[in-house]
């Protein structure tokens, strides 16, 4: 456990130090996913005037958005088409790592380029914050930032099989903006859709570590999304097994 | 001997998608899909004994390159058995992954292009799990036979192809594997690299008798470098034995090469088919029960100078095999 730990530390270094080498396409990637928390803002902060709650809540959002980002659909899925993906069939070590170290460098660097932005907007918007609130926020976003990899893996992986992986990523996300509580913040949804949003993925991955860190949520409601949060990792986790299982199995039926 | 490479009747099948040409076709197979099967290695049997250094060659689309991932476990054959130091290769145990390395020539490095060939060295050295005194070791020695010092502190996207290479193979060789892959290690590289690294290769098989599998379109490569060679076409084995009677097995002629004082030359096709011929001097194809009487009318009907009978280069017999197949 301790070498995996070390090569996924080191794995993440290296890959940090080649995302630095791409500065202006990691600059485009960071702009492109603060688009969508950023309009949320602007729209919501007219519709709700003078409520700095949301505020709070999509500027917090604007940071989860930033510390879970994935992208294995570039990650993963182009080297199942290029063929660097059986380089790392022949390692002796998890081919997760490889992804994974990639995945934690990008939101490492996101965050860090980010930073300035989501601190201008924080303070130009007016935003309240409670310490409290903010640790309790931070279980749910550590959970949030696994149950996004594993989701964006998980329709990455659909590479083994078509060479549509990009689309289906992107089908994904889109899910994401509009069921994760970034076109809407949840709380906001038609009654009978509410129900239906808090307990999808997409909530438990974005939108409901934002509403802790935004006071939007009594403690009952935080102890249930933490539970809906663990059930969707396991239910991802154990998915995310079985199609890697066949997809490898497919990838050395057919040829890397 | 003890054989760390064994394979059983190994069959790999593909399912390729299949259509006619136009529009209508097009949208037909939208709906219905019609595939064709490629086999791509039909019931191929060898092994190859520690220590070995065998040329494994064959035209293009012949089967070598899906053979060595079957056998370094990239690929899952559709039938037959491997048994590779010992293992069963697509199971792909971490212990038979660290004892083999697969370089392929148009792909010698991957992973980040930023760091420097020596951070690279040293990741090697922590997946692969080297202690620090066998990496230094490792890593002296290599430098030493590639001619690697320059390069240690440049970043891989920095060096060239011939760089490229010599550093992959320091990658690869770093945690010492016993079983090598080499996929075309000289694709692209200029003479002095070429020479370079068929130095190293047998330098390297020599010193630590590392069992190596090569594919090579260039036949030094081969003649260098290995004593036996498999050749397998359209997936099957055509040859499996020595290099040295390969052109006598394959190849039905020899070359007489030959060089006359006289004035005026004969007729020299009346003697064997020529190759080439340059003012007194001609190379003629004979066949090979023939040369001595060929040779005998020769040295009756003009006043030869020098003779020599040589096998045709193995560059022509593999071309000849090529086209015309095994007889």
């Amino acid at each position: 456990m301790r070498r995996i730990l070390h090569l996924l530390v080191i794995s993440t270094q290296r890959e940090i130090l080649q995302w630095l080498a791409w500065r202006a396409f990691l600059l485009t990637l960071i702009i492109n996913q603060m688009v969508a928390p950023l309009i949320g803002l602007a729209i919501w902060s007219v519709a709700l005037p003078g409520n700095h709650q949301i505020s709070t809540y999509y500027v917090a959002l604007l940071a989860v958005q930033l510390m879970t980002v994935s992208y294995e659909n570039h990650t993963v899925a182009n080297g199942i088409y290029d063929g660097t993906f059986s380089q790392q069939l022949l390692k002796p070590q998890p081919v997760i790592l490889g992804p994974l170290g990639t995945n934690i460098a990008l939101r490492v660097l996101h965050l860090l380029f980010g930073l300035p932005l989501l601190i201008i907007v924080g303070i130009g918007m007016g935003t309240t914050w409670d310490v409290r609130m903010i640790l309790l926020a931070l279980p749910a976003l550590l959970l949030a930032a696994i149950l996004r990899f594993l989701f964006t893996y998980l329709l990455a992986l659909s590479a083994f099989w078509s060479e549509q992986a990009h689309a289906i990523v992107s089908f994904g996300e889109t899910l994401i903006f509009l069921l994760g509580g970034s076109a809407a913040p949840i709380a906001l949804f038609p009654a009978n859709l509410h129900i239906l949003g808090e307990i999808a993925p997409m909530y438990a991955l974005l939108g409901f570590p934002a509403e802790i860190m935004s006071s939007g949520l009594q403690q009952s409601q935080i102890l249930s999304g933490y539970g809906w949060q663990i059930l969707w990792i396991l239910v991802f986790a154990l998915a995310l097994q079985l199609i890697w299982r066949s997809g490898l199995r497919r990838y050395t039926a057919i040829g890397g | 001997m003890v054989s760390v490479i064994d394979v059983q009747d190994l069959t790999m099948v593909y399912k390729a998608p299949l259509r006619e040409a136009g529009l209508r076709a097009a949208l037909v197979s939208v709906v219905h899909r019609t595939y064709r099967e490629i086999h791509a290695v039909e019931n191929i049997s060898f092994t190859v004994d520690s220590g070995e250094v065998v040329g494994f060659i064959g035209p293009n689309g012949a089967g070598k390159t899906t053979t060595l991932k079957m056998l370094s476990g990239i690929l899952h054959p559709t039938r037959g058995e491997v048994r590779a130091l010992g293992a069963i290769p697509w199971r792909r145990e971490p212990a038979f992954l660290r004892q083999i390395a697969l370089i392929r020539g148009s792909q010698p490095i991957s992973g980040p292009g930023e760091l420097t060939v020596l951070d690279s060295l040293r990741f090697q050295q922590l997946i692969y799990e080297v202690s620090d005194t066998d990496f230094k070791k490792s890593l002296a020695v290599l430098v030493e036979m590639l001619d690697l010092e320059q390069l240690l502190r440049r970043q891989i996207r920095a060096l060239s192809l011939g760089e490229r290479m010599r550093c992959g193979l320091a990658l690869a060789l770093i945690y010492q594997p016993r079983l090598l892959f080499l996929d075309e290690p000289t694709l692209g590289l200029d003479v002095t690299a070429i020479q370079m690294m068929r130095r190293f290769i047998a330098t390297y098989s020599r010193e630590t008798h590392a069992t190596i599998l090569l594919t090579s379109h260039y036949m030094a490569d081969v003649e260098t470098l290995c004593k036996r060679i498999v050749l397998i076409d359209k997936g099957r084995l055509q040859y499996d034995g020595r290099l040295e009677e390969l052109a006598a097995t394959l190849s039905s002629y020899k070359l007489l090469k030959v060089a006359i004082s006289d004035e005026l030359c004969p007729d020299w096709s009346g003697y064997g088919e020529v190759v080439e011929t340059e003012d007194r001097k001609v190379a003629l194809r004979v066949q090979r029960d023939q040369v001595a009487a060929v040779t005998t009318r020769l040295l009756a009907e003009c006043t030869v100078i020098d003779l020599a009978i040589e096998n045709p280069p193995l560059e022509r017999v593999m071309d000849q095999v090529y086209r015309e197949g095994i007889a």
